[in-house]
């Protein structure tokens, strides 16, 4: 069951937005979209609302088919059992709390007599019991998060949609919101698509990372492995900060830029003259004064100077010059501009990205 | 209709039931699949109802104007046997109608410029410095914008006709060789167009003024301009657009106008376009086909502005609305303050004040008399009014025209607005053309051309109040669309789109989420045509009989038959009832109408 969507495409006018992506949601899984502005991932979702029409591609949700523009199948958004929390929350001014959560039941024409138990539940879990009389103008912007997040579990949807709910809030908010959203996700065991531009959120709430750019999937995966080991340029890039190093290969050796030799964590073969690009995230390099006398023939380090420096409180964030690339290093030792370092990292921390 | 097609298979048309495995289906064609969305995309009775809106607008605007090109070829009058012929069209560029076309810009020029300028002069006093009893002037201001044009001109008339009052007194002061004034020249039609415009441009010009970003002006003082430099050097400029808008606007207005040129202008020969097509049917010898070129002609001025104010609404980007007004400093008037008082109660007095005063105390003469002191009062003129059958006939005519008509304009307005803003099913941008072309069309060429379509129509609706009632619809239907159309786009789609994702039908979004939302403006539209129907005179006075007379058409064959004192009670009778009516419905619908309507700049975005 869940979802699965097969070749999606969607073109508006004469610009293609989604060039045909295909992708499943396992019955109770979090998946989240993740992409820079533009790349396509609220038109996906949109498209599994329904509230777009596709292109091209089948949708289906909980293994029936609701859009499949070759054959005229469009099943209505309302009649596919959705949840969806949207950006702006949508709470509509003119009803309460209550109401609000209640619509759902209303408009599915459930049982009259389970209305007020289910959004007394729907409301109990979001935490927002003493508020069902409220009107939306007297709340603020996380309680109306809640709100819109109650009504989407009301019906016990087939599907979870989201389509980034936290941008709207401040950063302390997110944080809370963002794990109660996973964990009633968690709770309620309905399959979720998630669109979000933050790497934070996509890591921390997901079962799996679908990284989106100009209307393709780059990669997906486990947040983990998406992290540590990501096969495409970009999704390292788009997730945590990451230097990119160019190595190049010689006798089965690989060294650095500087010339300095690299040990990786297991030996990879390659041509002489092979260039490989390496990952190393900033989190992971550290920082050693440099003196004169120090011998240049350590492994894994490099030579450089301090360019940059940001204090962040937790960590201080430099740009370190090292020849013609500038590495970001998160560390907590003291420098000042122009300090001579030593750049060193643990072999196991290094990632070489594969051959495209 | 491929549409259909969509909306049958609701529950069974997947081949693949339930264990759905998913294998690759075979690859889709290599360029994407285009749909061609139908109108019945979102259900069949969603989409009926878009074909009869569109049918019903396309009708109501076609008729008159189709009406009217035929009319022109035409050499008879509607409904008698003629031949095609040019000649009407040649005789637009006679002498008699050359001349009415100068006359006609000439004094839409003038009003429009000084109503412009007093209008925004006194919106400047009232918003910007420190006037008091600037929410008395608004109030009073909005008041005069519900008095009917036909009786200002009446009150006018009554003070500056030859035989009017301001002579009377003159000659009993100072004899009868006196200079006097006379009513029935251009300035007197300027003068009183001008009155009627002001309100006009005041509630026009506020929001912008309101509206500019406090910071601008802040700059400038803090750069050492005085509060009158400020307002010369940035707050005019800035306000450039809008004052040029609403002078184009004024522009339409006063070369539309019919009662005043008729009741101040035919007297004193003077023709304005409106007039001369009115005077080329009512008396003889009647020349309908050159009647119908004049009126062609007369959309296509105001039709020409209209589309170059929209260019200027269009380009219009300097005023940054902020909610800030608080913040804006306020200019201290100091020895100017008589000059502010004079202008802003002077304006009240003359449109308001004084025309009430006048017509109240003309309504219970006897004989006509400049000298209060030497009058004969009596109350027969209120008597009569009660005892007329004819009387109490319009009143009740008015009711339903007014109140039913008003109504239907809304929901056809609400669907129009609907479906042009938010749905935008095939063909939704035909309709909002069609749908705003009336508003360049003066009511009294509207009237002609019903005239002229129902003399060939088989509708028996000539000679009854429906045709009234599509006449108003057909003039005022713009107002309506715009008002209700201006709200509809601030309600936000997600506010929809969530009613959808959570189960509901389009029709049950409508119903549930953008009727209430849309509500105030819905009621708002209400009173704004109630209150446009109830003032018509223009595109009633070609169709009217003995039988479905309204308060206005009495209203002006009493004066016609220059029986003063009637159409003097008539007035105040029919004002005071319209205003109970409005009394009443404000209680029963719970709203408040404000000229906010009018006044963008203040109503907030749903979201």
């Amino acid at each position: 069951m869940g979802i699965r969507v097969s070749n999606l495409i969607k073109v508006y006018g004469q610009t293609t937005i989604v060039h045909g992506i295909s992708f499943d949601v396992a019955d109770g899984e979090f998946v989240t979209l993740l992409g820079p502005s533009g790349c396509g991932k609220t038109t996906t979702l949109r498209c599994i609302a329904g509230l777009e029409r596709t292109n091209g591609g089948i949708i289906e949700i909980d293994g029936r088919v609701v859009s499949q523009p070759e054959t005229d199948i469009f099943i209505a958004p309302h009649e596919r059992d959705l949840g969806m929390v949207f950006q702006s929350y949508a709470i509509w001014p003119h009803m309460s709390v209550a109401e609000n959560v209640a619509f759902p039941l209303l408009a599915r024409n459930v049982d009259s007599a389970t209305i007020p138990d289910a959004v007394a539940w729907a409301l109990d879990v979001v935490g927002l019991s003493s508020l069902a009389a409220r009107q939306p103008s007297e709340l603020s912007g996380g309680q109306q998060q809640r709100v819109a997040l109650a009504r989407a579990i009301v019906g016990k949807p087939k599907v979870l949609l989201f389509d980034e709910p936290l941008s709207n809030l401040d950063a302390r908010l997110r944080d809370r919101t963002r794990a109660e959203i996973s964990r009633i996700q968690k709770e309620l065991a309905i399959p979720a698509v998630y669109v979000t531009h933050d790497q934070a959120e996509a890591l921390s709430m997901s079962d799996r990372v679908i990284v989106m750019d100009a209307g393709h999937i780059v990669e997906e995966g486990q947040p983990r492995a998406l992290y540590r080991r990501p096969t495409k340029r970009f999704t390292a890039d788009f997730i945590g900060a990451a230097n990119f190093l160019t190595l190049t290969c010689r006798n089965q050796q690989w060294f650095a830029p500087d010339g300095s030799s690299i040990t990786l964590a297991q030996p990879v073969s390659g041509k002489d003259g092979e260039q490989r690009t390496a990952i190393l995230r900033a989190e992971d390099l550290r920082l050693q004064a440099r003196s004169a006398a120090m011998q240049s023939d350590r492994i894994n380090t490099l030579s450089g100077v301090i360019e940059h420096i940001q204090y962040m409180g937790p960590h201080i964030e430099y740009s370190v010059k090292v020849q013609d690339t500038t590495l970001n290093v998160l560390d907590q030792i003291e420098f000042t501009r122009d300090d001579p370092v030593l750049v060193t990292f643990n072999p196991t921390d290094l990632h070489l990205l594969p051959n495209t | 209709m491929t549409g259909l097609k969509n909306y049958a298979p609701r529950k069974t048309k997947n081949m693949n039931s339930e264990r759905h495995i998913s294998t690759p289906q075979q690859p889709t064609a290599l360029a994407p699949i285009f749909r061609n969305a139908s109108i019945f995309d979102s259900g069949r009775l969603l989409g009926t109802i878009y074909l009869v809106t569109f049918f019903i607008v396309a009708a109501l605007v076609a008729i008159p104007l189709l009406a009217l090109l035929y009319g022109s070829l035409r050499s008879a009058a509607p409904g008698q046997a003629g031949e095609w012929t040019l000649r009407n069209w040649e005789g637009l560029f006679s002498s008699g109608v050359l001349g009415t076309f100068y006359t006609t810009i000439l004094i839409g020029v003038a009003s429009a410029v000084i109503a412009a300028v007093v209008g925004t002069a006194i919106a400047l006093i009232v918003h910007r410095t420190d006037f008091r009893k600037g929410n008395a002037v608004t109030a009073l201001v909005s008041l005069s914008f519900f008095l009917p044009s036909f009786i200002l001109a009446m009150a006018w008339i009554i003070i500056g006709s030859p035989g009017g009052l301001i002579n009377g007194v003159l000659e009993s002061l100072f004899g009868s060789d006196t200079w006097k004034v006379d009513a029935y020249t251009k300035s007197g039609m300027v003068f009183v167009t001008v009155l009627h415009q002001i309100p006009f441009v005041y509630l026009m010009m506020r929001g912008p003024i309101l509206g500019i970003d406090a910071t601008f002006e802040e700059a400038a003082r803090a750069a050492g301009a005085s509060p009158f430099s400020v307002l010369r050097r940035i707050t005019l400029p800035l306000l450039g657009f809008s004052i040029t808008s609403s002078l184009v606007l004024t522009f339409i207005l006063s070369i539309e106008q019919f009662a005043i040129p008729a009741l101040m202008g035919i007297p004193g020969r003077i023709s304005v376009l409106a007039t001369q097509l009115y005077l080329l049917v009512q008396f003889p010898p009647p020349d309908y086909g050159l009647a119908a070129a004049i009126g062609l002609t007369l959309s296509a001025l105001t039709g020409g502005a209209i589309w170059l104010q929209r260019r200027i609404a269009r380009s219009n980007r300097l005023t940054v609305t902020t909610g800030k007004a608080g913040r804006l400093t306020l200019i201290e008037l100091g020895k100017w303050r008589w000059a502010a008082n004079t202008l802003c109660w002077g304006y009240i007095l003359c449109a308001l004040i004084l025309p009430v005063i006048i017509l109240a105390y003309v309504s219970v003469l006897k004989y006509f008399s400049a000298n209060p002191f030497e009058g004969a009062y009596t109350w027969r003129n209120y008597l009569f009014l009660f005892e007329s059958d004819a009387t109490l006939r319009s009143f009740w005519n008015t009711l339903i025209v007014s109140g039913l008509g008003a109504l239907l304009g809304v929901g056809l307005a609400s669907f129009i607005s609907y479906f042009t803003l938010r749905h935008r099913p095939p063909g939704y941008r035909t309709l909002d053309f069609i749908a705003s072309l009336p508003f360049g069309v003066p009511g009294v060429v509207i009237g002609l051309g019903l005239l002229w379509a129902y003399a060939y129509l088989p509708l028996p609706i000539y000679g009854t109040l429906s045709i009234l009632v599509i006449s108003f619809i057909t003039r005022f239907l713009s107002y309506a669309t715009e008002t209700v159309g201006g709200r509809m786009i601030q309600i936000d789609k997600s506010l929809e789109e969530a009613a959808w994702t959570a189960g509901a039908t389009r029709l049950q979004g409508i119903k549930r989420i953008l009727v209430p939302l849309a509500m105030p403006s819905l009621q708002g539209a209400y009173f704004l045509l109630f209150m446009a129907f109830f003032r018509e005179i223009a595109s009633a006075v070609l169709l009217y009989t003995a039988s479905t007379s309204v308060l206005s058409t009495s209203i002006w064959s009493f004066f016609e038959q220059a029986n003063w004192g009637l159409a003097s009670s008539l007035s105040l009778v029919g004002m005071v009832v319209v205003f109970i009516a409005m009394y009443l419905l404000m209680l029963i619908t719970n709203h408040r109408p404000s000229m906010k309507l009018l006044d963008r700049s203040k109503t907030p975005a749903v979201k």
